[in-house]
């Protein structure tokens, strides 16, 4: 049973560590070890032990000794020592310096041993969450730290180029090149504008709350053909889809759309200028509780050393085109969220197909 | 007397800021030649093999900071890895809107790196560094 807690109990004494067992197998996983060379392997070999008894008094070394050694290397499981009153100022002395969580005097009862177990346990998950939350806000503030440095660059440099082409413009009469120059300028303001898009994307996935619905992929098959209408006409590139659906697929709309569009949208992008056949093709099947949609086009690629990259946010692996750098990052945090996955398969060259699968609700 | 024209490299992978660029070169008078590149992997080839026109003084490469594929750090590094006699025949310049004080002590920490410019770059700027460093 995954569930029971796991219970490392270390005693020279045969008897004790039998009757330990005997007492407290039912309710709890219970290793046992005779000497601390043999709580070590266990250590080593099961990371899941929540809890440690051990004896004060042993003959290689001390249980406050003991835990001293070990509390570097394994700092998650509760440590509480069992000794009688003799050895009380090392007692006082390990608790002090936050080696054991408690400590049991000898002999003990199995009520003292049980509301051990069940503080300690308590005190373990609390701490778990803990370092669950701590991971989550160090990965919230690094983020933050990329913003913020982000800000400064991807925002603020179009608008210094605008800046740049405003003073050569006035120095200039040509018409045509004036006209040449908003163009670029143009471009400019309209990446930046996708640049904002992309972070309120980026955060309406991560700051929402998933709203599981029935999503109607034939409709935001239209609203895709229909978004991407003007665009396949203009660069001559073929947009084609395909659905298998044999059941309802259910899961949060917002961030299938963003993933979806995302995918779509590097496809359209990244097309090598001289083809004369461009192709961007969607597949989606949803079979046996699992969507996979699969998008595929024959366009530049993506070297092959850059493909471990693609995912990361703010990379870009191309000039040929001017990306974010944000869109497969949000990409990846989405189907995390969704429990889904994601593979590419790329040859620089020759074209790309990321496919994107995603289990039903 | 006048000074002698020089060839310029722009390397950003900014179209607009290439152009902006490209006008603030010319405008200082000092420009024999103009090229440009929107990859920094492409310039740093053909500087490689000869970028530098014979009988002109030191070319001028005037380097962006943030750019895909290779960025200005990486840049300045496989430049410093050129040869010695290669090396000699470019001033580099950084042309940067970047306000982040890691990336520019760190840009100024290159031996190749002459100065950095703020952009958008002007002509005057242009003209004041190149006679301050190689009148």
């Amino acid at each position: 049973m995954p569930d029971r807690i796991k219970i490392l109990y270390i005693d020279d004494e045969a008897n004790n560590l039998l009757g330990f067992k005997a007492s407290f197998r039912l309710d709890y996983d219970i290793l046992i070890a005779n000497n601390t060379n043999e709580a070590f392997s266990h250590l080593e070999k099961n990371p899941d032990i929540k809890i440690i008894f051990c004896d004060q008094r042993m003959p290689d070394k001390t249980g406050v000794q003991f835990f001293e050694d070990i509390r570097g290397k394994y700092p998650f499981p509760i440590r509480i020592l069992i000794t009688g009153y003799t050895d009380i100022e090392s007692v006082i002395e390990a608790i002090n310096r936050g080696n054991i969580f408690r400590y049991v005097k000898k002999p003990w009862t199995d009520a003292d041993i049980r509301s051990c177990i069940t503080e300690a346990d308590k005190y373990y998950t609390t701490h778990s969450i803990l370092a669950v939350k701590n991971k989550e806000l160090q990965k919230a503030y690094d983020e933050l730290d990329k913003f913020a440095y982000s800000v400064t660059h991807d925002i603020r440099r179009p608008l210094v180029s605008i800046l740049g082409a405003i003073e050569v413009a006035q120095h200039i009469d040509d018409i045509h090149e004036i006209r040449e120059m908003l163009n670029m300028m143009q471009d400019s303001v309209k990446n930046l504008d996708n640049f904002i898009q992309s972070i309120h994307d980026y955060y309406n996935i991560n700051r929402g709350q998933l709203q599981i619905v029935v999503i109607n992929f034939d409709e935001l098959i239209q609203e895709l053909l229909e978004t991407y209408r003007i665009t396949s006409r203009i660069n001559n590139i073929q947009f084609t889809t395909n659905i298998n659906r044999q059941e309802d697929f259910r899961s949060d709309k917002m961030s299938v759309k963003i993933i979806l569009n995302n995918l779509i949208s590097n496809a359209f992008k990244y097309q090598s200028k001289n083809n004369t056949e461009k192709k961007v093709d969607l597949s989606i099947s949803i079979v046996t509780g699992i969507a996979t949609i699969s998008v595929r086009d024959n366009g530049i690629g993506i070297a092959q050393e850059h493909i471990g990259e693609i995912f990361d946010l703010f990379f870009r692996a191309t000039t040929e085109e001017v990306g974010s750098g944000f869109g497969l990052y949000t990409v990846k945090d989405a189907l995390i969220k969704l429990n889904g996955q994601i593979k590419v398969d790329t040859v620089l060259g020759e074209g790309s197909t990321f496919t994107v699968t995603i289990p039903n609700k | 007397m006048e000074p002698q024209k020089r060839h310029f490299i722009i390397i950003d992978d900014s179209k607009l800021d290439c152009f902006i660029e490209e006008k603030m070169v010319r405008n200082t008078g000092m420009s024999e030649k103009i090229t440009i590149f929107q990859n920094a992997l492409e310039a740093l080839e053909l500087i490689k093999v000869r970028l530098h026109p014979e009988g002109l003084p030191k070319t001028v490469l005037l380097v962006d900071i943030q750019m895909p594929v290779m960025n200005g750090f990486e840049f300045v590094e496989a430049f410093e890895q050129l040869p010695e006699n290669i090396q000699e025949r470019y001033i580099v310049y950084i042309a940067t809107s970047s306000t982040n004080e890691n990336d520019l002590s760190r840009m100024r920490s290159y031996k190749s790196v002459v100065s950095l410019m703020n952009k958008p770059l002007a002509t005057k700027t242009i003209i004041e560094r190149l006679s301050l460093h190689y009148a």
